[in-house]
């Protein structure tokens, strides 16, 4: 199909339209996939944004071209116009913003009014917050109309190439279709420039200077969840880091007493001697 | 030391709610029909002498900060045949290429500042099919296997330093063997035996290589 901004690929490719909220982690979601990195930073998108999306699978390359639109209202550009031959959908709200969640039948009827039985995916992103507004038991319009859920959280990666593949397998008609590795190109050899060999270890001195962006987050450790371990971390950085039932660890700037932290939260209990305010 | 890694991924499953990847979608008809083909992942050459669960940024320079690029496996793999090294890091689940280069005698792998878990290098970079000159930073579950990294980085770094020398020996060798023969036919008198000769010159090409790879150990 004919669309423009789209190059013609030789393996199927499919018109994918992602709506929701302004706010809610379309970009960002969209972003995440395309180069890896996580954008905190919200810029509004105006209109619309395509970007073709590949992936490998078991039964060949697809792609898809993300039609990334604008959330917000007044950036809304040519709105049901760019649903026109839409093949597949992402309406997007934020768990923790429950006004987003209230608008998904908004873009729900928007949608099906220019897309008629295409196969689409309700995401409730940033599931990674602690405090959401919108529980999991809470989400019911996806059963009423009948769509897929999934909670993903554009950040930690929680189940964030589930839409994808839920998509992929309704258009293909294969419940079983799954990603495979993407082949591994030999890289070609490139000869030894020494006089850019000398400004790319200028360059590393310097970067290696930077922090990383999620340093603070420190994934690894959360996920492990070992108290004792993070005493040496909370010490070296003056943070405390209160370990939540579950296993949510929580980053706090200022001391908290242990009794504050059982005020707040009745299912703690406090282990170590030093959560003290 | 890959295998004893945890997955560090077991909270996010835990965490999903029963029933999550239930099917509520409408039947909608399929629009493509697709087959099974045959899949390769391009390693198939190759032994992967390490494999650890990290996290990859690359360096934006307009922005003067690291990004994401990704979080799975990364792998050195190292050729059957040419003993060639390169380093490959793959996203989990979506099981896309991060990172894809050649590891070289010219490459060295640094601390980076603050973070024992962390580690810095430059490489030109193959990872989405073109060549790109990239500053990875690479971290680690643990400093343990920052520095497991660390170490086989620059031991493959090393290690194809006396590749390339075998390499240059192996042409001169043949270079030799040419003009020997040469001078064999030319001259017909030759008395010593050829097959001594070549002993010779290889013994000697050995002291030579021995020499030369000396200094960078």
């Amino acid at each position: 199909m004919a669309l423009p901004n789209q190059q013609t690929v030789d393996y199927p490719s499919f018109k994918l339209v992602i709506v929701g909220d302004g706010g809610t982690g379309k970009t960002t979601f969209v972003k995440r996939h395309l180069t890896g990195e996580f954008e905190k930073k919200y810029e509004p998108t105006i209109g619309v944004e395509v970007h073709p999306l590949d992936f490998f699978t078991n039964c060949g390359k697809i792609r898809f071209y993300c039609w990334d639109t604008a959330g917000q209202e007044k950036f809304g550009g040519l709105r049901d116009g760019y649903y026109i031959h839409g093949q597949c959908a992402i309406i997007m709200f934020d768990v923790t913003a429950r006004l987003t969640y209230k608008n998904v039948p908004t873009w729900h009827r928007d949608l099906c009014r220019v897309c008629e039985n295409i196969p689409i995916v309700l995401c409730g992103n940033k599931v990674d917050v602690k405090n959401r507004q919108v529980k999991a038991k809470q989400v019911t319009f996806h059963r009423k109309k009948n769509l897929q859920y999934y909670e993903i959280s554009a950040k930690s990666n929680y189940n964030f190439e589930k839409p994808f593949l839920y998509l992929a397998r309704k258009l293909a008609g294969d419940p079983n279709l799954h990603f495979v590795e993407t082949p591994a190109l030999a890289p070609p050899e490139v000869p030894i420039d020494l006089a850019a060999q000398a400004q790319h270890e200028a360059e590393l001195a310097a970067a290696a200077s930077q922090p990383l962006p999620d340093d603070d987050d420190d994934a690894f450790e959360q996920n492990t969840c070992n108290p004792m371990k993070m005493g040496s971390f909370l010490r070296n950085r003056r943070v405390l880091k209160p370990v939540h039932p579950g296993g949510f660890a929580e980053i706090r700037k200022k001391s908290i007493s242990a009794a504050e932290v059982m005020k707040k939260n009745p299912r703690h209990f406090i282990t170590r001697p030093d959560f003290h305010g | 030391m890959a295998s004893t890694e945890p997955e560090h991924q077991h909270r996010e499953d835990e965490e999903a709610p029963a029933g999550d990847d239930e099917d509520t979608g409408a039947q909608v008809a399929p629009i493509v029909k697709l087959e099974e083909v045959a899949v390769s992942t391009g390693e198939e050459d190759e032994d992967a002498i390490l494999d650890l669960k990290s996290k990859l940024y690359r360096f934006d320079k307009d922005g003067n900060q690291w990004k994401e690029r990704g979080a799975g496996t990364v792998k050195f793999l190292k050729h059957k045949e040419s003993g060639k090294v390169r380093l490959v890091m793959r996203q989990s689940k979506t099981l896309k290429i991060c990172a894809n280069h050649l590891v070289l005698p010219t490459m060295s792998v640094q601390e980076h500042a603050g973070n024992e878990k962390s580690c810095v290098w430059h490489a030109t970079d193959f990872a989405d099919g073109e060549l790109k000159d990239e500053l990875f930073c690479i971290r680690f579950a643990s400093i343990e296997n920052c520095k497991t990294f660390m170490e086989m980085f620059q031991e493959v770094a090393e290690s194809q330093k006396s590749e390339e020398n075998k390499d240059a020996t192996a042409a001169a060798d043949a270079l030799d063997k040419l003009s020997v023969e040469e001078k064999k036919t030319e001259e017909k008198a030759v008395e010593e035996s050829p097959a001594a000769a070549k002993e010779e010159e290889t013994k000697t090409c050995e002291d030579k290589k021995e020499e030369k790879s000396d200094p960078s150990t």
